[in-house]
Parts: C-alpha cells; sequence; structure tokens
C-alpha cells in the first residue's frame, strides 16, 4: 500500500508541475511537450485506480494521435508567442478579479451543502466482481447510451465533413498517379521496335 | 442486450433524416460535376418526409433509449416548425452558392445534420442528449458559417461564431456537471423527480443552483441572448446570406424549444430559481434589440440586432411560465421564422449587376422599380415591427398577455415600449423603400422559390388574422404537452 | 522489519530480475538481429556480409557496438539540448517496455493486464514522439523533414492497425494478450480467419517501424538518413537500439495475434514435445526474416504513393474487414464471451 501511494504522489505531483510547465514555459514547443508529460500522468492515475482502459485510452487517443498532431502544427507555425504574449499582464488584474468572484462563489456553494442523501444512491455504482472495466464500459456504451453514442458518431462525421469541405481544394494542375491506368498499359501502346539502317537514324 | 430491443419508432423522423444524410453524402461525392443540384432538391425532400413522419408518429409521449429521448406533442410542434423551416432555408441556398462560386453539396448536407441536431435538441430527455444534439447542431453551423472560405468576412464569421461557441459549450458543460455533482443525475425524468421527493420543501441544492445559471448562459449563447449576443451581428453579416437565413431560423425555434423544456421539466417546480435570471436576459435583449439596431446600415446587421430582440420577446413569455406562457413563446417563435425567412427572400433577391447588395440604402425607392417586392418587404416589416394587424403584433400580443396574467406587468410594458422603439427602424426601411430618391433598379431575375417564399410569408403574416385556429391550437396542444 | 521486506521490497527485487532476464536477452537479440540482417541480405544478393570480426564475422555486432561507444557525442550548437538527448531514450526505451505485457508461454510474461493489447497500441503509437522530437529538436532541415514525414506516415498506419487489432479482439473476445492466444488454441490461429488483416498487419508494422519499403523518413537519398543525421555515437546507437527492437516487438505482436503466440503449429506428438516459449521465438524470427527480406527485394515507395496505400487502400479494406467480422459473429452466433 505505501508503494502505491507512493506512486499515486509521484504521478499526481509530475502532473500538476507539468500542467505549470505548460503555460510557465518559453518554447511553446515545451509546453506541448508538457502537456503530453501531463496527459502521460494522467494515464498512470487513471491505472492507479483500476480504470485502465480509460487509462489506456488516453495514451493511444490524446498522446498518441491528439498531441502528435498538435506538436506538428506548433512546430511548423511560425509565431512570435513572445510578441503575442505582450500586454497579456494588463488584462490579469480583471482576469483575477473574476477568477477570485466565481472561486469565492463557488466555495460558498460547495461549503454550504454536501451530496444530497437521497440522491447520492444512483452516482456510485461499483463494477460488478469479475467483469474488467473495459467490458462494464462496452456494456453500459451499448446499451443505456447506446443513443448518444451514435450521436457522438454523427457529431465526429460532422467534422469530417466540415475538415474537408473547408481545407480541400483540388489543384487542376496537379498531376495524380492513376495505377488503374498504369498496370493495364500494355508494352504494345507505347513501345515501337524499329529496325534502324546504319548512319540513317529515324 | 439484444439489437432487437432498441425501439426506433418515436425517433423514425431523426433516423431517417441520418440514413437520408448517409445515402446524400454517397450520391454528392459520387457525383462529383453537379452535386449541388443533385444533392439539394433531395434534402429538402428529406426534410419533408420528415415533417410528415413527425406528424404521423405516436405523440404518446413516448420515452426511446433508455428515456434519452422524448417525443410528445411538444417535440412534435417544434420538429415540424424547424424541418419545415430547415427545408425552405435548404431551397433558397443553391442559387446564391452558385453565384458566389461555392456550389458544393456538402452545403444542403451539413444544413441537414444542423437539423437533425437540432430534431434532437427539442427531443433530448437528458443533459448528455441536449448536449449531444446541441453539438451536432453547433458544429454543422460553425462550417456552413465559414463556408466561402475565399472571404475573409466569412471565415472570420465562422472563427468568431466556433470560439465563442465553443467558450459556450464549455460554460454548458460546466455548469452540467454542477447540476451532476449535486443531483447525481442528468436525467430530465429523474431530475425533475428526484426535487420533488422527501419533504417538499427541501431546497434545490445551491451547486444545482449554480449549475443551472451557466446552463442557462450557455443556452442563451445559442439564442443569442444578450449578455451573450456579442456574436451575432458579426456572423449574421459575415456568413454569406443563404448561411445567415438558416442560421436566424431553424437554430433559434430548436434553442428555444430545448430552453423551455430544459426549464419546465426538470426545473419547472423551481421557477424561482431561474426566473430573475430569464428576465434579466429578456429586458436587456429587448432593449439592446431596439436601439442597437437604430444606426445599421447593413441590413443583414439589423436583421442580427432585430433577432436579438425577438428573442428578448419571446423570453419574456418563458418568464410568464405556464401553459398560457409556453403558448405565447411556441406562436411567437413559429410567427418569427416565417417573417424572418420572407425577409431573408427579399434580402438574397437583391443584387445588382450580378453582385449581392445588402445595404439598407440599396432598396431606396424599390417601389418604383419592383412594386410587389417592396410591398411583400414592406408588409414583413410592418409586422416585425408589430403593428396590428400583421402577424408579428399577436405574437407580441400573446406574450404581453401572459406576462401580464403572470403579475409581471412592468415586464410588459418593457416590451411594449421597446417595440415603439424598434418600429422606427423597421418602419424606416419601408420609408426608405417608398419615398426616398430611387437607386439604381436591382437585376430582374427568376428566382421562383425566393419570390414564392417571400410572398408566401407575406400573406401568412398579413392574414393570420382570418385564420389564426390551426396554429394556435396545435401550440396550445404543445404547450399543455410540456405542462402536463 | 521483515514484514516490510518479503511484503514490499522482495517483489520489487524480484521484479526487477524478471526485467533483466526479458530485457538483457533482448538486446542481445537486437544486436544478432543486425548481423542477420546483413548476412539475409548479403545471402540475397551474392554476398558474404560480415565474415572477418570472429568466426563467419559472430562477433561484429560488438565490434560496431564498442566503436559507437567510444565516438564523441557530437551535440549541435544550435540544437535544443534537453529535447535532443531526450529523444533517442524515449526511442529506447518505448521500445523496451512494450515487452512488460509479452507473453513468451502459457503464464510467463511479466504483467499480465487485462488491456494488454491495447497497452502494445499505445506503445507503439507513442514511438513516434522519439522521432518527431528528434528532428525538432536537431534544428536541421533534413532532420525535421524526416521527423513530419515519419509521424504522418505513423498515424495514418496506426488506423489500419487498430482496426485489424478490433478484428482479432471481436474474435478472441479479450484485450488480454495471452487470452487471445488461447482462444487461438480453440479456434485455430488466426492466421487462417484473418489472412488478408493478417498481410496488412506485415504491411502496416513495415511502416510502424519505418522500414523499407516505408523508410521515407531516413531516406538516404534525399533526406541524408532523416531525423538522426544529426545524431553520433551512443545517442545514435539508442536509436538503431530502438528501431530494431520496435522489429522484434512489432513481430512478437503479430505473433501473438495471428500466428498462435506459444502454441505448436499441431497439437501432436514431435511438435509438442518443444516448448512454448521456443516455438514463440521461433514464429517471431519467421516475421523477421520477412522484415529483411522486404528490405532485400522492394525499392522504396514514394511520399503519396506510401499515404495513398495507407489511406485509399489499407484502411478500406481493414474496415471492411472488420464490418464483415462482426457480421458474421453475430450472424453465426459465435461472439464470445
Amino acid at each position: 500500500m505505501i508503494l502505491a501511494q507512493l506512486v499515486f504522489y509521484l504521478l499526481a505531483f509530475v502532473t500538476v508541475a507539468a500542467a505549470v510547465m505548460v503555460i510557465a514555459a518559453r518554447n511553446p514547443v515545451h509546453s506541448v511537450l508538457f502537456l503530453i508529460l501531463a496527459f502521460f500522468n494522467s494515464a498512470g492515475l487513471f491505472i492507479l485506480l483500476g480504470a485502465e482502459f480509460i487509462g489506456m485510452l488516453l495514451v493511444v487517443v490524446y498522446v498518441g494521435a491528439v498531441a502528435v498532431l498538435f506538436l506538428f502544427v506548433v512546430m511548423m507555425l511560425d509565431i512570435n508567442f513572445v510578441q503575442l504574449r505582450e500586454g497579456f499582464l494588463q488584462y490579469l488584474p480583471v482576469g483575477a478579479l473574476v477568477g477570485l468572484i466565481l472561486l469565492v462563489e463557488l466555495a460558498l456553494v460547495f461549503g454550504s451543502i454536501a451530496m444530497e442523501p437521497a440522491l447520492g444512491g444512483a452516482a456510485v455504482s461499483a463494477t460488478e466482481a469479475g467483469v474488467t472495466n473495459t467490458e462494464a464500459i462496452g456494456r453500459l456504451l451499448y446499451t443505456d447510451y447506446f443513443y448518444l453514442f451514435q450521436a457522438a458518431g454523427i457529431i465526429l462525421l460532422v467534422a469530417m465533413i466540415g475538415a474537408m469541405t473547408l481545407t480541400m481544394r483540388h489543384r487542376p494542375d496537379a498531376r495524380r498517379q492513376d495505377i488503374g491506368r498504369q498496370v493495364r498499359r500494355r508494352p504494345g501502346e507505347t513501345l515501337e521496335v524499329r529496325k534502324v539502317p546504319p548512319r540513317t537514324g529515324i | 442486450m439484444n439489437a432487437a430491443m432498441i425501439d426506433l419508432a418515436p425517433a423514425l423522423p431523426e433516423v431517417f433524416l441520418f440514413v437520408a444524410g448517409l445515402v446524400l453524402l454517397f450520391l454528392g461525392v459520387f457525383r462529383e460535376r453537379d452535386g449541388l443540384s443533385v444533392v439539394n432538391p433531395l434534402v429538402v425532400l428529406a426534410l419533408l418526409v420528415a415533417v410528415v413522419l413527425t406528424i404521423g408518429a405516436d405523440k404518446g409521449p413516448v420515452l426511446a433509449f433508455d428515456g434519452h429521448f422524448v417525443f410528445d406533442d411538444f417535440a412534435a410542434f417544434l420538429k415540424v416548425l424547424i424541418y419545415v423551416t430547415a427545408a425552405l432555408g435548404v431551397m433558397m441556398a443553391p442559387a446564391y452558392l452558385a453565384d458566389a462560386r461555392m456550389g458544393r453539396f456538402e452545403f444542403p448536407l451539413l444544413a441537414l445534420f444542423a437539423t437533425l441536431g437540432m430534431g434532437m435538441m427539442v427531443s433530448a430527455n437528458s443533459f448528455l442528449a441536449l448536449y449531444m444534439g446541441l453539438e451536432l447542431q453547433s458544429l454543422s453551423l460553425y462550417v456552413m458559417a465559414a463556408f466561402q472560405r475565399d472571404s475573409t468576412r466569412a471565415s472570420e464569421a465562422g472563427l468568431k461564431y466556433f470560439v465563442l461557441g465553443a467558450l459556450a459549450s464549455g460554460m454548458l458543460l460546466y455548469g452540467i456537471s454542477l447540476v451532476y455533482g449535486f443531483t447525481g443525475t442528468l436525467s430530465f425524468d429523474l431530475l425533475a423527480r428526484s426535487f420533488l421527493v422527501g419533504e417538499g420543501a427541501a431546497a434545490l441544492p445551491a451547486g444545482a443552483v449554480v449549475g443551472l445559471v451557466f446552463v442557462i448562459a450557455g443556452l442563451a449563447f445559442k439564442l443569442s441572448a444578450v449578455p451573450f449576443h456579442m456574436w451575432t451581428p458579426d456572423v449574421y453579416e459575415g456568413a454569406p446570406t443563404p448561411v445567415t437565413a438558416f442560421f436566424a431560423a431553424a437554430p433559434k425555434v430548436a434553442a428555444m424549444g430545448l430552453v423551455l423544456r430544459l426549464l419546465f421539466q426538470p426545473f419547472g417546480d423551481w421557477a424561482g430559481q431561474w426566473q430573475q435570471v430569464i428576465i434579466l436576459v429578456s429586458v436587456a435583449s429587448m432593449i439592446l434589440g431596439a436601439f442597437a439596431a437604430i444606426g445599421q446600415t447593413n441590413i443583414k446587421r439589423l436583421m442580427a440586432y432585430s433577432a436579438i430582440g425577438h428573442v428578448g420577446y419571446a423570453l419574456v413569455g418563458i418568464a410568464a411560465g405556464g401553459v398560457a406562457g409556453v403558448n405565447a413563446v411556441l406562436v411567437y417563435m413559429a410567427i418569427y421564422v416565417v417573417m424572418t425567412l420572407g425577409t431573408f427572400a427579399c434580402i438574397l433577391l437583391m443584387r445588382r449587376h450580378g453582385r449581392y447588395v445588402e445595404g439598407i440604402a440599396d432598396l431606396a425607392g424599390l417601389s418604383r422599380h419592383q412594386p410587389g417586392m417592396a410591398l411583400i418587404l414592406g408588409i414583413l416589416m410592418f409586422s416585425l415591427a408589430g403593428i396590428p394587424p400583421a402577424a408579428g403584433f399577436f405574437g407580441k400580443l400573446y406574450v404581453f398577455l401572459a406576462a401580464v396574467d403572470a403579475g409581471l406587468v412592468w415586464l410588459a410594458l418593457v416590451g411594449v415600449l421597446t417595440s415603439v422603439v424598434g418600429a422606427y427602424y423597421y418602419l424606416r426601411i419601408v420609408k426608405i423603400m417608398y419615398f426616398d430618391e430611387p437607386a439604381e433598379a436591382f437585376d430582374t431575375m427568376a428566382r421562383p422559390e425566393l419570390q414564392g417564399i417571400a410572398a408566401v410569408a407575406a400573406v401568412l403574416v398579413a392574414g393570420f388574422l382570418l385564420l389564426p385556429g390551426p396554429l394556435l391550437s396545435s401550440a396550445e396542444a404543445a404547450a399543455r404537452a410540456l405542462l402536463p | 522489519m521483515a514484514e516490510i521486506f518479503w511484503g514490499t521490497i522482495w517483489p520489487l527485487v524480484l521484479l526487477i530480475v524478471y526485467i533483466l532476464v526479458i530485457v538483457v536477452p533482448l538486446l542481445v537479440a537486437v544486436a544478432y538481429l543486425t548481423y542477420a540482417e546483413r548476412k539475409v541480405i548479403g545471402g540475397m544478393q551474392l554476398r558474404q556480409g560480415p565474415m572477418f570480426v570472429g568466426p563467419y564475422g559472430l562477433l561484429q555486432p560488438l565490434a560496431d557496438g564498442v566503436k559507437l561507444f567510444f565516438k564523441e557525442t557530437v551535440i549541435p550548437s544550435r540544437a535544443n539540448k534537453g529535447v535532443f538527448l531526450i529523444a533517442p531514450m524515449i526511442t529506447f526505451i518505448l521500445a523496451l517496455i512494450g515487452w512488460a505485457v509479452i507473453p513468451f508461454g502459457d503464464g510467463l510474461v511479466l504483467a499480465d493486464i487485462n488491456v494488454g493489447i491495447l497497452y502494445l497500441f499505445a506503445v507503439s503509437s507513442l514511438g513516434v514522439y522519439g522521432i518527431i522530437m528528434a528532428g525538432w529538436a536537431s534544428n536541421s532541415r533534413y532532420a525535421f523533414l524526416g521527423a513530419l514525414r515519419s509521424s504522418a506516415q505513423m498515424i495514418s498506419y496506426e488506423i489500419a492497425m487498430g482496426m485489424i487489432i478490433i478484428s482479432v479482439l471481436l474474435t478472441a473476445g479479450s484485450l488480454n494478450l495471452s487470452e487471445i492466444v488461447r482462444a487461438q488454441a480453440e479456434q485455430g490461429w488466426y492466421l487462417f480467419w484473418h489472412f488478408p488483416m493478417f498481410m496488412i498487419f506485415l504491411v502496416a508494422i513495415l511502416a510502424e517501424t519505418n522500414r523499407l519499403p516505408f523508410d521515407l523518413p531516413e531516406d538516404e537519398a534525399s533526406l541524408v538518413t532523416g531525423y538522426n543525421v544529426e545524431y553520433s555515437s551512443m545517442t545514435f546507437a539508442l536509436f538503431f537500439l530502438g528501431e530494431y527492437a520496435n522489429m522484434i516487438l512489432m513481430s512478437a505482436m503479430a505473433t501473438i495475434l495471428f500466428l498462435g503466440g506459444w502454441l505448436p503449429p499441431f497439437e501432436v506428438a514431435p511438435f509438442t514435445w518443444i516448448p512454448g516459449p521456443i516455438w514463440f521465438i521461433l514464429k517471431v524470427c519467421v516475421i523477421l526474416f520477412v522484415y529483411i527480406w522486404a528490405r532485400a527485394t522492394l525499392p522504396r515507395y514514394r511520399y503519396d504513393q506510401l499515404m495513398r496505400l495507407g489511406w485509399k487502400v489499407l484502411l478500406p479494406i481493414s474496415f471492411g474487414w472488420l464490418v464483415l467480422t462482426a457480421g458474421v459473429l453475430v450472424a453465426f452466433d459465435l461472439v464470445p464471451g
């Protein structure tokens, strides 16, 4: 148990430290790399909680795919981030004030009322014994939440259509490879064997 | 567990729309050259079929998909309104798109998916379903706003809409998570029931109230109600006109329907908690809509402020509450949609030397060149201003009466005063059309669909008094379904 | 004290021993994989391959290692030093940690976790970071171009790989690698059921490990050697080791998913005498041979051809196969579990 706690504190500390570095790092690429580190450690925290499926998904989806593209973009952008940050501080007082008010309000709310005991029961349901959490998630996703799962699919479809609509351009001057045509081509169509008499040429 | 157990019948119109969307997507991809001209009419057809399916369905109320989806008279009324409006919106688009050289088949498809999202919104019976529908609709609309990708203004509009929309979604989600954290459920049914259990007087948990306020803020953004209206004028002006026409009509109905269901079903017993918020938003919207529109020179921008104002009036009905209030909101939205579509059909006809113009000054002396169009636009402006006997007047009348009945006399008074201010700029357009020195004539165009929509809208608006029955009775049924 | 020792420290010590038992042979295997590669390619091209250092050139990998070890580590002056040094370590470490979930025999696995296949997939998808970081931190055009090519390529082929893995998972009914092998004991190797997927998987792992014919990231002819052009000595050696360790890892993955892991080909006497791990290693060697074979035989793809193959050929086929698999399983009521 000591070990588990140690691992927790290690992961939690690195997550928080990395998250701080995301906003503190001067180089945007470093920010993204710290973000990835934070993702990675959060995945570790999930695994520690026993939610290994979500933990792995976090790595596969966020670290393995989303953050790579993000890194890609940041590396290729030629933006002077230092310049962008100029004048950032002048919004600080307003931002801090709003944040403070919100914080106080939320503290009041959370401090005043605990969760309704009558309703609390519905929220917590542990996984049945012998069911891996992959299976438990699968069961829920394809039964109770089937509608939402499909809806999420439609949203992703629209995102795809949108990305293509907004970015794809047909370049009429681009030379494309037509593999079918290449394969269909026979020597007879393009090659011609001629006998060339010496010293005359064709 | 078994796939056969999932009952699709209550969601038949949406399932049909989804399948139609996929089929048409394929069709469009394979008909690359003339994609738009093939897909566009089919999308309109699909939406009209969805209307028929909605009317024919069993209006139980029935629940589907483990209670995430509900279909009742209320949903049916709004869906018919949304699908018809969307069909007309799609019908208006292709000519303009072709002129602006962006005639690609994705446009009607995005509109179709946005409409599907709206259908899901008004049928949502849990916060998750609400969010999914809302995101589906918003995402499609973001893309539509930026559809004219070679135009900086359209791209700017799309980007602004997207960034602010994402912010609103964030607030909405934050609110939802608070509600969930303090009540332990996301289902509207369970929420409605769980607030009643125990000693009925048990207060709504404070966290849930904070959450509800965030949710209302997120939805107010989609409605373009006042503190969250900043995007509206820029997006209305920057986006291509058919997109603006689409934006101005169906999504507003869907968002209003969502707000109605959310406030009156799960939180219906806690009107005291959200009423002040709605009143505040409503008053601010009415005032801003009335005053900010005065100085506008671009008619699309004017319509944006007009939309803000009209949302404010509709919210008066929500603040009033009760069957009468809901009824008034529904009637108001139906009339608003008709007026908006008609007006945008006229705006789409404003073309001079092959270029579309949007200035109010361009309308000068329209009555000389095109008396028919001037008459139609004039009627619509009278109605938007709320001058009897046009339909717009009755919409406002019902809303204000509901407010007076609910004891909110001062709110009704604010509404009347702002209407008077608003009437100024609507009537100014009429004055420009009829009495100003004529500007150059618009191109004469044979656009039967636009001219037809404008004419029908004008006839409906002018003749509302003669046959108000069907609208009023179906709105009444819908309101009763929402408040049993 | 005793309790803490037996409860906490002893398992840790054991764990470290297990890890060493896996890693040390692995590193030796990596070293001799390079030797095997040169010998096999030599054979295919009617050459001898390495033959001077030690008998049959068997000490050649060690000599190479020693040479790299004693060279100077050059760090380009405008490089981003931290990232530059971390990148090869990431590549190398990722190639090693994947082995934690590989079952060498029935029960012979370091961590028998429920989501083993997802873990492997996650580790392989992280591999791109070593390369993209190296390319960026080198502050060199060739390196950066190589890194960009490589990340686009790995992401593209990962999707097809994911689809293939899901087909296998549906048939096996588990995400646990040992369970997948056991399911094959009952149902027969997935090589037969999912033969087209096996072929696509072979292609995808070639691309995933940046091997010929998909080694565009290090395309000598146009990019000098791509992302690792600025690396020298041990930092280079780490990339090199990582690449080959990854090849072995991917071969092991293919073995587990399609070739029945530690199972003998036939459950009859002479085959069952040979222990499971030996079968496992033999199968991995077969796939590694395919790797080398492809390198000796095929010319390099052009970049647009690579993308076309990934997105327009492999991905649709594997999607279609996934749907087919799911359909067949449901229609004939074969869904496991």
